[in-house]
């Protein structure tokens, strides 16, 4: 019992002579104020030691290694770009393409250089496509084998591709947003043997950060910056301020809350809002997109309630319409994101530089915009949805919350979708349903069921999103209840197994207006067979004549042509008669940036120069801003 | 003895047996699960960047061809069991075309260390102060633990994790919450490094212990309480035998038969992981990777890993059956 006794004190003992402010160390060997720290929110990397990033999901990709090591033609900023959103990066102009979009010209940059010294040029390019040509398997291999016929270097410093069919977006292939085709350095894989096999370890890099360290066990990797960053293509910018960039595995969204709060990540990924309100909170050096509510920068995607258009309940234009007069917005963005969402009526996301090229113009034609229920006309449009969220928010919030209308709409997005259960009634009594006692049934005399497909856990805040629509479908007297997929939601929304489902089918560049980046697939000529895998986006697998001409007339004229928004709006209104979606909001991300080693971070107020989502392969230019706290 | 031959082939009959049938259900209930691993494979390629439509058609059947999907159920049946014989699981679907086996031998011994270590940990202060607390009634001090030990018990074991990492990790940040070394840290057979993973490994096996102790506790105290009732500890203690040779020779030693087969289960369970400690507290080993494998369908990790698990369990069981005959001799007479 001595024993015992002893040991019991000698652990009080050590307890009370550690020091309370006792740091732990992070970092072997590195000094923490050299050190910009980044969750990569793809967690523990299992195959850590693979750097071939054209071997498809060998690897990891957003552990720095495309942000920092790779590089590619163009990037299109979701924001507003270090120099605008376009950036030309490996290519020294935009692309050039004949007269019936068949054949594709690049000019490089002369003077860049890979990490080992030697100097990119057409060769690797050529190298890249004809290496994507002939193998399978590769990651942009059947991108490449689809498009391209054939690429000559005519010099050095130029590539030429004549492509198998017209494709006025085939430099989308190489345009970043979030990641692009990048290039391979012909010197190295040359020598590679077998490309699915090779790991590329380590890297030999186009950017301006090499492989500095990493963990076998895959839970961080270590970059540094370049001794020769001045041969990369960020350089026209400036020096990268951090001297090493760490990409971490910090855990669940707790353990990032606690290591922000003891500064030991200085970039969340992502985080519930309820950690983002913790940090706002207590924590004096932590900042989100916005200064203030909502905080969170909302990504160019746009989260919706989809219906599965092969599913003969959802064929009534009116039916769908009633469904959508159903849903209160305010209480979908109080349930989803308590509060901190940006709101859309129409078919684009709010985010980026999309409300200038479309929801602004769109105001008039919203606020004009009728549905007819067959016993009358409504004008369903409320502009002021965004403003009643954030009133609804003043007494919590404070001077958090902006009063000005344009942040309002900025934060909190414009108007949308006035609840009208009456008007949502007689649409339902004009597509034949019909309403007995409480409860609404079919044209065919079933019980009007909807089951919508959600995430679960994987995905918290749009599973609360689907949870309250269920609801308030429900107290109306549709038998509305939620299906939690987890890990299935992707088979199941590719094969077309859901009736409804809380996804997104509309994803954009963000700061340029061309909408083809989501809109293409959307093309019937796509459609997939009941059943059968549906490509990327079109997951509502609807068709409409209208849609298929505008993206036809999409294809014929070239990325910046000013007609590109206009077609855009005809989508936006054909999307907004139709309703084959009903579009919910932006999809926010909480990254949380903590200033306590590093400013300069971009934010939507002052310096809305990129994404800070730091997954993003566009973050290679918050590098080039960053700089030392002291 | 004239019978252990016969008793010895008859267990390993039952443990091939056992480990085939095993093997055989996880290989169904991992091939019906709804996540196809081509499918996760194309979202992850494709979700963010430009896709066409046309392409993707294409990369899915290559990736059915890498991935050698293309053959019926009964295809892949035949082929797993032909590599599982050569100790291959193939290649995992979620990292390809890395092997498996790669995969689990990079992960277990983490998980093996932290395991074996706060198993051990746990079963040897469990059943110390089981026995003490059951022995020495009177003590305040063994009481004090005893309502401890009962108290912690039925806490979830996330519960204590979080409490530890609030604890150590936010208020009192003295301890490291993440990861099985510091970043950046050489690796090496020295001190250094050594050190360093036992201070990472404080927390995960502060929070095993905390959450396993109650049981081997309390199972102890009650074993030793209806030892110390029997005869020849009575005629001991009448015989004037010191109490700390009662307890150690007379009452612990026949008590813990029962908790050695408890922590023969319980090394064998080791193969299993730690799902919750390992994400809890972003500790590298064998429960991360399952779970990271179940998300994306890749079922030849599932697969590879539950495997493993199987023979280690059914081995642990084996191990028991066998020494059993020789160690008690009331089994060897039946």
């Amino acid at each position: 019992m001595r024993i015992l006794r002893s040991l019991a004190l000698v652990a009080i003992a050590w307890t009370l002579t550690t020091p309370a402010n006792a740091q732990r160390q992070q970092i072997s060997d590195l000094p923490r104020k050299d050190v910009l720290i980044v969750e990569n929110p793809e967690g523990t990397v299992k195959n850590a030691g693979w750097f071939n990033i054209w071997a498809v999901n060998a690897g990891s990709q957003s552990n720095g290694l495309h942000q920092l090591g790779m590089d590619t033609f163009w990037y299109i900023d979701p924001n507003s770009g270090v120099d605008g959103v376009w950036d030309n990066s490996l290519a020294s102009e935009k692309p050039i393409y004949n007269s019936d979009f068949t054949e594709m010209t690049v000019k490089l940059r002369k003077g860049i250089h890979w990490s080992d010294g030697v100097e990119f040029s057409a060769a690797d390019v050529v190298y890249t496509i004809e290496t994507h040509m002939k193998t399978n398997g590769l990651r942009w291999s059947a991108a490449v084998q689809v498009n391209v016929a054939s690429i000559s270097a005519p010099d050095s410093s130029t590539v030429v591709f004549k492509l198998k069919k017209p494709n006025s977006r085939f430099h989308a292939l190489f345009t970043v947003r979030w990641n692009a085709m990048w290039m391979m350095p012909k010197h190295v894989f040359e020598k590679a043997g077998d490309l699915i096999k090779f790991p590329f370890d380590p890297p030999v890099t186009l950017g301006p950060y090499v492989l500095n360290s990493y963990d076998t066990d895959g839970k961080w990797f270590i970059w540094r910056k370049r001794d020769d960053w001045q041969k990369t293509t960020v350089a026209r910018f400036g020096e990268p301020g951090p001297k090493y960039v760490a990409y971490i595995d910090p855990g669940p969204p707790d353990k990032r809350v606690i290591a922000q709060l003891n500064h030991e990540l200085d970039i969340i990924h992502d985080t519930s809002p309820e950690g983002m309100f913790t940090l706002a909170k207590q924590s004096k050096t932590s900042r989100g997109w916005f200064k203030g509510f909502p905080y969170a920068h909302p990504d160019p995607t746009l989260p919706m309630v989809i219906f599965n258009h092969q599913n003969p309940l959802f064929k009534s234009r009116d039916m769908r319409w009633a469904l959508a007069l159903l849903i209160d917005m305010k209480a979908v963005s109080m349930a989803s994101y308590r509060g901190a969402a940006t709101i859309s009526a129409i078919g684009v996301p709010p985010t980026g530089r999309y409300p200038e090229y479309y929801h602004e113009p769109m105001e008039t034609w919203l606020k004009d915009f009728e549905v007819d229920t067959g016993k009358r006309k409504i004008k369903p449009y409320d502009p002021t949805v965004g403003k009643q969220i954030a009133d609804m928010l003043r007494p919590s919030m404070g001077d958090q919350i902006p009063s000005d209308p344009k942040d309002i709409a900025k934060a909190f997005g414009r108007g949308w979708w006035k609840p009208d259960p009456q008007a949502a009634t007689e649409l339902l009594e004009r597509a034949g349903f019909t309403k007995r006692g409480n409860e609404w049934f079919t044209p065919d005399g079933k019980r009007f069921t909807i089951r919508i497909t959600v995430e679960g856990d994987l995905r918290p805040v749009m599973t609360r999103a689907g949870s309250m629509i269920a609801q308030q479908w429900r107290q109306f007297g549709i038998d509305a209840t939620t299906v939690v997929a987890q890990g299935s939601l992707l088979d199941r929304r590719n094969s077309g197994d859901y009736e409804a489902i809380i996804s997104w089918a509309v994803e954009t560049w963000g700061g340029h207006p061309d909408l083809s980046f989501f809109l293409d697939s959307w093309h019937s000529q796509f459609i997939a067979e009941p059943g059968k895998p549906q490509p990327p986006r079109n997951w509502s697998r609807w068709s409409h004549p209208e849609l298929d001409k505008i993206i036809e007339q999409i294809r014929q004229i070239g990325f910046d042509d000013p007609k590109g928004i206009e077609l855009g709006k005809e989508y936006i209104k054909l999307v907004a008669r139709e309703m084959p979606t009903i579009p919910l909001m932006a999809y926010n991300v909480f990254t949380v940036m903590d200033e306590t080693y590093w400013t300069g971070y971009p934010n939507a107020e002052t310096a809305p120069y990129t994404d800070p989502v730091p997954n993003w392969g566009n973050t290679k230019y918050m590098m080039v801003k960053l700089r030392p706290k002291n | 003895m004239r019978g252990y031959p016969a008793y010895l082939i008859g267990r390993l009959g039952q443990f091939l047996l056992v480990v085939f049938i095993g093997i055989n259900i996880a290989f169904v209930v991992t091939h019906a699960t709804p996540i196809d691993p081509v499918e996760q494979t194309i979202a992850a390629a494709t979700q963010f960047g430009a896709t066409s439509p046309e392409a993707i058609a294409m990369m899915r059947q290559s990736l059915k061809e890498l991935y050698g999907l293309e053959g019926s159920l009964w295809e892949q049946y035949a082929t797993f069991w032909r590599r599982v014989s050569v100790g291959d699981f193939g290649p995992s679907l979620s990292a390809f075309p890395a092997p498996v086996s790669t995969l689990i031998l990079r992960a277990l011994p983490w998980t093996v260390g932290l395991l074996t270590v706060s198993t051990l940990l746990t079963w040897v202060i469990g059943n110390l102060l089981g026995g003490l607390a059951g022995y020495y009634l009177r003590s305040r001090t063994l009481r004090f633990a005893g309502i401890l030990a009962m108290a912690l018990h039925p806490i979830p074991y996330y519960i204590i994790a979080f409490v530890l990492l609030i604890v150590f990790g936010y208020l009192w940040p003295v301890l490291p919450i993440t990861g099985g070394h510091t970043m950046n840290m050489q690796r090496g057979f020295n001190l250094a490094f050594i050190g360093n993973l036992a201070i990472h490994s404080i927390l995960p096996i502060t929070s095993l212990v905390l959450a396993g102790l109650g049981g081997w506790f309390m199972g102890m105290r009650a074993l030793v309480s209806n030892v110390v009732t029997e005869d020849y500890v009575v005629y001991a203690e009448l015989g004037g035998v010191r109490p700390q040779r009662i307890l150690g020779s007379y009452v612990m030693r026949n008590a813990l038969v029962p908790q050695v087969t408890g922590l023969a289960m319980s090394l064998g369970a080791i193969f299993t992981g730690a799902i919750i400690t390992e994400q809890v507290f972003g500790y590298p080993g064998i429960g991360t990777l399952l779970v990271s494998a179940v998300h994306v369908g890749d079922y030849s990790l599932v697969l590879g890993i539950a495997t493993v698990s199987i023979v280690a369990v059914s081995f642990a069981v084996l191990l028991i059956d066998l020494l059993y005959p020789l160690l008690d001799p009331r089994v060897k007479a039946r």
